[in-house]
C-alpha cells in the first residue's frame, strides 16, 4: 500500500541528524530499502550507527515497526507499508 | 597481600570499643568483598530476628579486591537488613568513597551499637576517630559533607545521611561525594537509628597489585573495549541513562500513573535527548571512570546532579508529571534530604491512586507538579502527610485497605520497567533478594537492548536460566566491586582477568560464577529464615490480571508461573524456594 511512512530518530541518531522524524512516501518496501531512502532524504549517511560493515544490525540497535522489533520478524528484510511508523534507536543503555 | 588490604575494622558505637580483624584467605576467595563478603559477615553476626533499628544490627561498609584499582572502582556496598523490606539488603554507590575508604588500609567497616549522641566516624591511616556530630545533626547531605571536609581535610570523602535518615524514613539513602547515593533499601535510616551522621575517610595507602605488567596491559585493553563499545563509549556519555525514556516508552512498558498504563504521552519532554538539549551543563564521572554517565544539570533556580532514568520516571510518568524542572528539583531535594528517588516517586504514585479511589481522603492529584517538592520535603521530616508517605507504598496501601495498589515486591518498589512487557524482568523482580529491584538481574539488557544477545521479551522459554545467570554475575561484580555498566561492554572472562592480575589468584570463570551463586544463595537462606518463600516471589496482582491497553505491550500480562518452577529447579531450590541440602553442600554453605 502506498502512503506515508513515518521514520522517527532517537538518541545519538537524532543528535546527528538534527531532526526527530521524517516522512517517506512509498509503496511496500523492506526496512533496508527504507533506511537507504531515509539517508537520501536527510542528506546524511547514518547506516554505520545502526549496522555493522556487513550491513547487519549492530548489537544494541533497535528498529521497531509499529512497535514490533524487526529482530522478531525478518530483520532488515521486514516489510514496511504506507501508514507504518518506524522507530530507529542506535545502541544505547542505562538502568 | 595483593588486592585486599587484609583488615576489617569493627566498631561498637554503644561501648566505643574498636577492633581490627583479618579475614581468612579462604573466606576472601569464597566471597571476594563488597556485597559477597558483606553478606557473609552480616549473616555471621546477625540473625533473621535482628530488628534493623536495634543497636545490635550491623551496618557494613565494604569495598572489594578491585576497589581503588581498575576503572570504575571507586564504588562501595553497604550491607544490612533493610528496614523497608526485612530482607537482606546491599545498597551500592559510586563516586570515590570506596577507593578512599580502602586507602585508609581497610577493606571494610562493621558498625554495631548506637551512639549516645550524634557522631560521625573519621577513618584515616592512623585509625578511626568517633567525633561529635551534634552540630551536624539536621544538616542536609551537601552541608554535612562540606562541614566535615572543613573539620578534617578538603580531600576527605564523606558518606552521610540527611534529615530523612535522621528521621528514620524507611527508604532513606546514604549520599557520598556530593550526589552519589546508596539509594535503595533504607540503609540511611539504619545510620539514623545508630545516631551515626556520617562515615568520613581520607587515606594514602595504595592497593598492591600482583602482576603490575599484566595490570597495565589489561587496563589498556579494557580502555579500548569500553571506548569502542557504542554504549559505554558514546551513548551513556552524551545522553546519560535517561536515553531509555523513549526506548522503554516505544516498547509500551514505561510505567505511567502507578503502572496503569505503559505509554506516557509526554515521554519526549522528559527524555535524555531533552535533558541534553535543556538542563545539561556537563557530564560527570565517578572515580577512574571513562564513561561518565552522570548529569550535572541546572534549572532556573538550582543546580545539582541528575536526573537519571529511574528518577525521571519516578517523578515523571509515574505521577503523570511532564515538567522536567519539577522532576529535576525533586531529584535535587532527594539528594539533599537523603531519600531514595524510586521509592519516593512510586509511593507518591501509590498515594495518588489511593486518593483517586477514595480510599485515602487526601488531595494528591496526578500531574500536580506544583506540590511535588513539598511532598518530598514533608516525607524527609515525617510531617503532615509526609509521615504517611515515609512508610513506603506497601505499608501505606495496607493502611488504607488497598494493598494491591502498592507496586512493590517484598516491600521494595518496582522501578521503571512494566513487567508485563518483559517476562524475564518480571521473574527477576519476583525473585530478587532485596525486593522490587532492577539491579539483581537486569534483563532489560537482553530483552530490550539486545546486549549481549537479543531475546524475545514476551517469551518465557529459557528465561529462568538466564535470570539466574544474570543474578549470579551481578552478585559477582558487586563483590569485586565494579560498576555494572562495564557488563555492557565485557563478559565474565574479562572480570576474571582483572581479578587474576590484581590478586594473583588463579581464578577461573567457573569459580567466579560459583562465587556469585554462593552469594545469591546465602542471601536467599537469610531471607528464608526471615520468613520469605515462594508466596513472596510474586508481583502485585495488577500485572497478572490487568492487560495493558495501549502501546506495543498491549494485551500482555505477566506469566510468572510458567517460569518460577524452572527457576527454582535451575537454582537447586525446592518448590517453596528453599535451597536444597545438596545445593548448600555444593556451595559450601
Amino acid at each position: 500500500m502506498a502512503g506515508k511512512i513515518v521514520v522517527k530518530f532517537y538518541g545519538l541518531l537524532r543528535r546527528q541528524l538534527r531532526t526527530p522524524a521524517i516522512e517517506i512516501e512509498s509503496s511496500e518496501l523492506s526496512v533496508m530499502e527504507l533506511l537507504r531512502l531515509a539517508e537520501k532524504k536527510t542528506g546524511q549517511s547514518f547506516l554505520d550507527e545502526l549496522l555493522d560493515p556487513e550491513k547487519k544490525l549492530l548489537t544494541g540497535t533497535i528498529i521497531l515497526v509499529n512497535g514490533e522489533n524487526v529482530r522478531l520478524e525478518q530483520n532488515l528484510e521486514t516489510l514496511v507499508r504506507g501508514g507504518d511508523t518506524v522507530d530507529l534507536f542506535s545502541p544505547a543503555g542505562g538502568g | 597481600m595483593n588486592g585486599w588490604m587484609g583488615k576489617i575494622a569493627k566498631i561498637d558505637l554503644s561501648s566505643l570499643k574498636q577492633e581490627t580483624v583479618s579475614i581468612s584467605s579462604e573466606t576472601r576467595r569464597r566471597y571476594l568483598g563488597g556485597r559477597g563478603l558483606g553478606v557473609k559477615l552480616y549473616t555471621d553476626l546477625c540473625s533473621a530476628k535482628t530488628d534493623p533499628f536495634a543497636p545490635d544490627n550491623a551496618l557494613i561498609f565494604m569495598t572489594g579486591p578491585l576497589t581503588g584499582t581498575m576503572m570504575t572502582s571507586g564504588r562501595y556496598q553497604v550491607v544490612s537488613r533493610s528496614p523497608l523490606t526485612g530482607t537482606i539488603c546491599d545498597s551500592s554507590s559510586g563516586g570515590s568513597f570506596g577507593a578512599v575508604l580502602k586507602s585508609t588500609g581497610l577493606d571494610g567497616l562493621v558498625i554495631q551499637g548506637r551512639a549516645a549522641q550524634p557522631v560521625y566516624l573519621y577513618v584515616h591511616d592512623g585509625g578511626i576517630e568517633v567525633r561529635d556530630a551534634s552540630g551536624l545533626w539536621g544538616l542536609n547531605t551537601q552541608q554535612t559533607q562540606k562541614a566535615i571536609q572543613e573539620q578534617t581535610s578538603a580531600k576527605t570523602s564523606v558518606a552521610c545521611i540527611g534529615p530523612a535518615g535522621e528521621n528514620r524514613v524507611l527508604f532513606a539513602a546514604i549520599l557520598n561525594d556530593k550526589d552519589r547515593a546508596a539509594g535503595r533499601g533504607g540503609m540511611g535510616a539504619i545510620m539514623g537509628a545508630k545516631n551515626l551522621k556520617a562515615v568520613a575517610a581520607t587515606g594514602g595507602q595504595a592497593v598492591a597489585i600482583a602482576d603490575p605488567e599484566g595490570y597495565k596491559t589489561l587496563n589498556a585493553r579494557i580502555d579500548r573495549i569500553v571506548d569502542k563499545n557504542p554504549v559505554t563509549g558514546k551513548s551513556l556519555q552524551v545522553l546519560g541513562t535517561s536515553v531509555l525514556v523513549n526506548i522503554i516508552n516505544a516498547h509500551g512498558m514505561f510505567p505511567t500513573e502507578n503502572f496503569r498504563r505503559g505509554v506516557f504521552n509526554d515521554a519526549e519532554g522528559t527524555s535524555g535527548e531533552k535533558i541534553a538539549e535543556t538542563l545539561l551543563q556537563r557530564q560527570s564521572a565517578c572515580y577512574k571512570c571513562p564513561i561518565g554517565c552522570g548529569r550535572t544539570t541546572r534549572t532556573k533556580n538550582k543546580h545539582g546532579e541528575g536526573p537519571e532514568y529511574e528518577t525521571v520516571w519516578a517523578f515523571g510518568a509515574q505521577l503523570g508529571i511532564s515538567d522536567l524542572t519539577a522532576i529535576t528539583e525533586a531529584n535535587y531535594a532527594c539528594n539533599e534530604l537523603g531519600l531514595d528517588t524510586i521509592t519516593m516517586g512510586s509511593t507518591i504514585g501509590c498515594a495518588m491512586e489511593l486518593c483517586e479511589t477514595g480510599a485515602w481522603k487526601e488531595k494528591m492529584l496526578w500531574g500536580d507538579a506544583g506540590k511535588l517538592l513539598g511532598w518530598v520535603e514533608d516525607t524527609a521530616y515525617q510531617r503532615g502527610i509526609g509521615s504517611e508517605l515515609a512508610l513506603g507504598s506497601k505499608r501505606l496501601a495496607e493502611k488504607y485497605g488497598r494493598p494491591e495498589l502498592a507496586m512493590q515486591v517484598k516491600g521494595m518498589e518496582i522501578p521503571a520497567y512494566d513487567p508485563r512487557g518483559v517476562q524475564g524482568m518480571a521473574l527477576s523482580y519476583a525473585t530478587s533478594n532485596r525486593g522490587g529491584c532492577h539491579m539483581r538481574a537486569y534483563m532489560i539488557s537482553t530483552e530490550i537492548l539486545g546486549h549481549p544477545v537479543f531475546l524475545d521479551r514476551f517469551s518465557t522459554a529459557g528465561k529462568a536460566e538466564i535470570v539466574a545467570l544474570f543474578q549470579d554475575i551481578s552478585a559477582l561484580v558487586d563483590s569485586a566491586v565494579l560498576c555494572r555498566f562495564l557488563q555492557i561492554a565485557m563478559g565474565i572472562s574479562t572480570f576474571t582477568d582483572m581479578l587474576r592480575v590484581v590478586t594473583g589468584l588463579d581464578f577461573s570463570d567457573d569459580e567466579l560464577m560459583k562465587i556469585g551463586r554462593r552469594v545469591y544463595t546465602l542471601e536467599r537462606v537469610f531471607n528464608n529464615r526471615a520468613g520469605f518463600g515462594r508466596r513472596d516471589d510474586t508481583l502485585p496482582p495488577r500485572f497478572f490480571n490487568e492487560e495493558l491497553q495501549t502501546g506495543s505491550s498491549r494485551h500482555r500480562v505477566v506469566r510468572l508461573e510458567e517460569m518460577l518452577d524452572d527457576y527454582y529447579s535451575v537454582r537447586g531450590w525446592d518448590k517453596e524456594g528453599v535451597p536444597l541440602p545438596r545445593t548448600l553442600a555444593e556451595l559450601g554453605l
